[in-house]
């Protein structure tokens, strides 16, 4: 029990007004909602295109559903965000079998118009299909054992096809190109320069100190890295060095990121103003 | 005690602002639309310029690895690459190996469709002219199979048609025979399509990807592994501008540009009142 129960009701009774208020506003924008759509997009209107007209209505309430998120979380953002997730898994689960498993698995077992079809499907096909069900022994807590089979394919064929394919693309093709000469880096048609003045003139200067930033921070943030050796004097200096590349590399990464972000945001509102208020911009 | 009661308000008033601000920044630009000067990135001239270079009857492979969720982004891509071909003759297949993908892989496919007709005259058709292949599962066992045998990958495009036979794809029996690969995408494959398309079938690759994912693309690009790549919004829009056909991501650089500078005002504004603050608590804790 509180010691000041009169407190108490007064919150509770502010929080159920806000929450009145909350609902009205929100059925009112509702409802705005509804009249601007159908005003715009109407989708009995004489030549409209019942389909594409609801189809935008919805696609424009979910975008305002997303947002008002921004305000709080609220029973309408779940709705939405739940009915995101259903309808990529359900059109993932049509998708596969449309695409894949009808015409790839079940037709050519259970629809072959030959025998001899028939038996060279079941020739390619019983042992990938087997193990596609043998993995569906995860379901199982008692019988999960049975997908260690499959999987221990699965491991195997894989890391001895990636390990060399990934190994040539992530680690040598990469190397190579840290150690590369500096001429490679301008081009071999490039003409040469004695002095910086006449490399800066001819346009080679910027690949050349960009291919030696690049070394010096690789080697930098290598060292910082680098826990074998105790980082002083001359190493502290080039940890730090590393520390400052790897700063500047997360602050470009955040950058992209605004940017990534604003591109969504800029692609939403687009779309609520051109296409479901079927505004035209110049 | 009345600043710590009175802080979690102010907060809430401030990002409200902020949201505000930025939902400004973003609508206003919409109705005014001047003509931007920007200049398109070495990076994305280097995309254009390899497409450029290809004779009609090449093929070029887009792998359309995005959903919905990143249209803003990367469908300007789809289409300025899609529109590009079409100009030029180069055949493009358009394949997927995500379900999520092919609504909007197939989306792209008919739009510039019709704009190939509309802008520069031409009948493009499916099976002649470019190829949809849709959906297969298996990424990088995908990515093998399609190195090895195309049309073993892929023995029917989206619309139930043989691939084996198929005008579009005449010469063409795997990667190897593709003059380009185009990888857009906002998931993980950039890597995949380097590691088991590009480098194994030993062809030029280029990518799209979402702004988040550009940044990690550099090494790749130094390497020579990558001939070139489209980053974010702003790729797409230097493509278009290329290009000289305007488009969504054109259109999207005026409110991208004041967008930036409203963030880069709230980072000093919000920085100079820190400090500020700072100074005023250590001036009160003298007095």
């Amino acid at each position: 029990m509180s010691d000041y129960p009169e407190a108490v009701n007064i919150q509770a009774g502010a929080a159920k007004r806000r929450q009145a208020v909350e609902m009205g506003a929100l059925a009112l924008l509702v409802v705005v909602f509804l009249i601007v759509s159908f005003i715009r997009q109407n989708p009995f209107a004489e030549g409209a295109n019942p389909g594409k007209a609801i189809g935008l209505i919805v696609a424009a309430g979910l975008t305002l559903i997303m947002f008002s998120f921004l305000y709080r979380d609220n029973p309408l953002f779940k709705i939405g965000e739940n009915l995101y997730v259903g309808v990529s898994l359900g059109y993932t689960v049509v998708i596969t079998w449309r695409d894949f498993l009808r015409p790839l698995v079940y037709q050519p077992l259970f629809e072959a118009p030959t025998a001899a079809a028939l038996q060279s499907s079941l020739l390619h096909l019983t042992v990938p299909v087997a193990l596609g069900i043998l993995l569906l022994g995860r379901i199982s807590r008692k019988h999960g054992w049975i997908s260690r089979y499959a999987y221990a394919i699965l491991i195997g064929w894989g890391a001895g096809v990636a390990i060399p394919l990934v190994t040539n693309s992530y680690i040598l093709q990469q190397l190579t190109a840290a150690v590369k000469p500096l001429q490679e880096a301008i081009g071999p048609q490039a003409p040469a320069a004695t002095t910086f003045s006449q490399a800066w003139l001819l346009g080679t200067a910027g690949p050349v100190l960009g291919a030696l930033v690049a070394m010096i921070g690789t080697v930098a943030v290598l060292f910082y890295f680098f826990f074998s050796v105790e980082h002083k004097k001359l190493g502290s200096a080039v940890s730090k060095l590393g520390i400052w590349f790897l700063m500047v590399s997360f602050g470009a990464s955040f950058g992209y990121t605004v940017m990534g972000r604003l591109s969504l945001l800029i692609g939403r509102v687009n779309f609520l103003l051109g296409e479901w208020l079927n505004i035209q911009n110049k | 005690m009345s600043t710590n009661q009175s802080r979690p308000r102010y907060y809430e008033l401030t990002r409200r602002i902020i949201y505000v601000s930025i939902a400004l920044a973003v609508i206003i630009p919409y109705f005014y639309n001047p003509k931007q000067d920007f200049s398109p990135s070495i990076e994305v001239r280097k995309v254009y310029d390899k497409v450029e270079s290809l004779s009609p009857g090449d093929h070029l492979l887009i792998s359309i690895d995005y959903d919905p969720s990143s249209e803003a982004e990367l469908y300007p891509m789809s289409l300025a690459l899609l529109r590009h071909c079409f100009k030029k003759g180069v055949i493009p297949i358009v394949m997927t190996p995500w379900p999520t993908s092919v609504g909007i892989a197939k989306k792209g496919c008919d739009e510039a469709v019709a704009d190939a007709n509309s802008m520069f005259g031409k009948k493009v058709v499916s099976g002649k002219d470019y190829v949809f292949l849709g959906f297969r599962p298996g990424i990088t066992n995908l990515m093998l199979k399609m190195g090895d045998n195309l049309k073993g990958a892929f023995d029917k495009d989206y619309y139930g048609q043989p691939t084996q036979g198929m005008k579009a794809l005449a010469g063409v029996s795997s990667l190897k025979n593709v003059k380009l690969l185009v990888d857009l995408a906002a998931m993980g494959t950039v890597e995949w399509w380097i590691a088991y398309g590009a480098d194994k079938a030993d062809i030029p690759m280029a990518t799209g990807t979402t702004a988040v994912m550009t940044p990690d693309l550099y090494p790749f690009y130094q390497s020579n592994q990558l001939i070139g790549f489209l980053g974010g919004l702003r790729g797409a829009a230097d493509y278009e501008k290329l290009l000289k056909i305007p488009g969504r991501g054109e259109r999207g650089m005026l409110a991208q540009s004041v967008t930036h500078v409203l963030i880069i005002l709230l980072i000093l504004g919000a920085n100079i009142h820190m400090f500020a603050s700072q100074l005023l608590r250590k001036k009160e804790a003298l007095s």
